[in-house]
């Protein structure tokens, strides 16, 4: 199978042009919609679902999952914060972030991986635990009027693009290679197809999930540095619909919920279509309650829809296959 | 005879209160092709996927060219010769036939230290074994899931081969396959063995085994029950040890 970096097949195609059905409809619906302005607005409320995306592409593709990303991306920004309030040097504030995400990510390969609990399991598990971590982080506070040292880092332009896009090119660039051009990508996709069948090729099983649940974290730990340097403030609900928004971004780009096939390019544009649907409705009136309904309401959509056209059999969506 | 490649003593397997192997003695030569036969449920998988390093045994040990082994991985008996093409084609349906072949082995180039595939490489090794084994594959870049039985058996095999593997084992390897094509996986078990390959060839066809393999053992209930080089039996008597009627087994089922 042949991959390229933006090579794209009928259903990203498809992706594309409801992108820009959607775009059409809501410049229609909407005067303050088709503004530049509101172009800006969607791409950075985009950032950090695309970060989080690509980790949930790979954990998915890997025939796992983490309902816990929301939460995770909370603790890894009060991290973020704290380092900022503290007045650390700037780029270690940066980097707090994936150290923080990529710790909590090896937590939860120890649960789920060592633990031999199910991923959507041994997550939701982590999930209330993590929830109470933030609460009592928090104290019931939220972090706010943080400084601006990181929003100035990532604003930064180098040859006229502003360092968070080379920061975010670079981690599609580095999911894509690793992918599709490495061992590690063919391991991940062969676990998805069969985890036993992988292990009797002599895949080292354990350590790719372990790597992958890593990563994941390390990369929902980035998104939690972009969510500071974007709002400097914490608040106690963060990321509290994250994890649906991921999901159903990388479902609706292609990758398979059972695992074993994947599109990194279909999450990029599963984020897009969601965030501009989500802009979109928010500005013809639909109050932002609404929000969830529509994005769980798509991503039941398209698994039913994948049903019916048989890219999934009724009987895996029953979880008899493992 | 040279001496044996492998021979496992006293193999023994449990699955909690379930005995699947009592006691299992053999020996695998290079060279000769030995077929293991016996009802459904006898233990003939069982005993291959510890050989494969997919089982630990409960008991017993396992000797490769005369020394112990203990084989934690399928890994482990890649690296000592011995590859398995599993009764359930332990194939990825959603990678390619290359990228299958070389699942777990690929071939590498590491720049800045990351270690990124050699494709062609590994489709041109691929291409030149499918022509070896006269299997022509209309488009080698699809997904093995949408090949034929027979197709995905050549893919295992060229897995095998690939390996160059001492002792390749194949578990039912024509069970799903017509006619045309089982006669091609046969033939190709005698090639490999005048390789100078050990082979073990795990088949319900008694007419099949008694075609290609050199030496013959029975499984029955966990048990080995008897051993024939194929001059000294016929087809009647290898059923009548299957089904558990001959004498012999019937004496040994009676001691205990
Ligand atoms: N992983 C396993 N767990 C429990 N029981 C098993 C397992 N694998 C095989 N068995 C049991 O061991 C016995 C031998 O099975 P198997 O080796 O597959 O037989 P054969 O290949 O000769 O048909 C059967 O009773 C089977 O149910
Ligand atoms: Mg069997």
């Amino acid at each position: 199978m042949r991959h390229g970096v933006f090579s794209m097949n009928g259903r990203e195609w498809s992706l594309l042009a409801a992108c820009a059905v959607a775009i059409f409809v809501l410049s229609v619906a909407s005067p303050y919609f088709a503004t530049s302005g509101n172009a800006a607005t969607i791409l950075r409320n985009s950032v950090e679902l695309l970060l989080v995306g690509l980790g949930m592409t790979l954990l998915l593709a890997m025939g796992g999952i983490d309902v816990s990303v929301g939460i995770v991306m909370g603790l890894a920004a009060i991290g973020v914060g704290r380092a900022l309030g503290a007045d650390l040097p700037v780029p270690i504030t940066a980097l707090a972030g994936p150290i923080i995400g990529a710790a909590l990510g090896l937590l939860t390969a120890t649960v789920v991986v060592l633990g031999r609990v199910p991923a959507i399991v041994g997550t939701l598990g982590l999930l209330g635990v993590y929830r109470t971590a933030i609460f009592v982080l928090l104290g019931g506070q939220w972090l706010s009027g943080l400084p601006t040292g990181l929003t100035v880092l990532l604003g930064t332009t180098v040859l006229g693009i502003p360092i968070a896009a080379y920061v975010i090119a670079l981690a599609y660039l580095a999911m894509w290679t690793a992918l599709r051009r490495t061992p590690f990508g063919l391991h991940l996709l062969a676990i998805g197809n069969s985890e036993e069948k992988a292990r009797l090729s002599g895949i080292p099983v354990v350590k790719v999930r372990f790597i992958t649940f890593i990563v994941s974290g390390a990369l929902t730990g980035l998104a939690a540095t972009f969510y500071v340097a974007n709002y400097r403030n914490v608040e106690m609900t963060i990321g509290s619909t994250l994890a649906l928004d991921a999901i159903a971004a990388v479902v609706l780009g292609g990758t398979s919920i059972l695992g074993g096939r994947c599109s990194l390019i279909g999450t990029v544009l599963g984020v897009l279509l969601l965030r501009i649907l989500q802009n979109g409705l928010l500005l013809v009136g639909v109050p932002s309650l609404w929000q969830p309904v529509v994005t769980g309401g798509l991503l039941i959509g398209v698994l039913a829809l994948e049903v019916a056209t048989s890219r999934l059999s009724l009987s895996q969506l029953g979880w008899t296959r493992k | 005879m040279s001496a044996p490649f492998l021979v496992a003593k006293g193999i023994v397997k449990r699955f909690g209160a379930l005995t699947a192997l009592s006691g299992i003695d053999l020996e695998i030569r290079s060279g000769e092709v030995l077929a293991l036969l016996g009802d459904n449920g006898a233990g003939k998988s069982t005993f291959v996927k510890i050989l494969a390093g997919a089982h630990a045994p409960s008991d017993g040990d396992i000797l490769v060219e005369g020394s112990p082994v203990m084989f934690s991985s399928p890994k482990d008996a890649a690296s000592a010769g011995i590859a398995t093409i599993f009764q359930e084609l332990a194939l990825s349906e959603n990678l390619s036939i290359s990228e299958n072949v070389f699942l777990g082995r690929e071939l590498k180039r590491s720049i800045f230290g990351i270690p990124f595939l050699r494709r062609q490489e590994m489709r041109k090794r691929v291409d030149g074994l499918l022509t070896e084994l006269d299997t022509h594959i209309s488009d080698p870049e699809a997904p093995v899931g949408s090949l034929s039985g027979g197709q995905r058996q050549a893919v295992a095999i060229c897995r095998a081969l690939n390996l160059n593997a001492k002792l390749v084992i194949m578990d039912e390897p024509t069970a799903a396959l017509a006619v045309a094509e089982t006669r091609k996986v046969l033939s190709l078990t005698r090639r490999l063995a005048e390789r100078g390959c050990a082979v073990v060839l795990i088949s319900h066809n008694i007419a099949d085994v008694v075609e290609v393999a050199d030496r013959m053992a029975v499984f029955r209930r966990g048990r080995k029950v008897a051993e024939r080089l194929r001059a000294g039996t016929n087809p009647e008597e290898i059923v009548s040890l299957i089904t558990g009627a001959h004498p012999d087994v019937r004496a040994l089922e009676k001691t205990n």
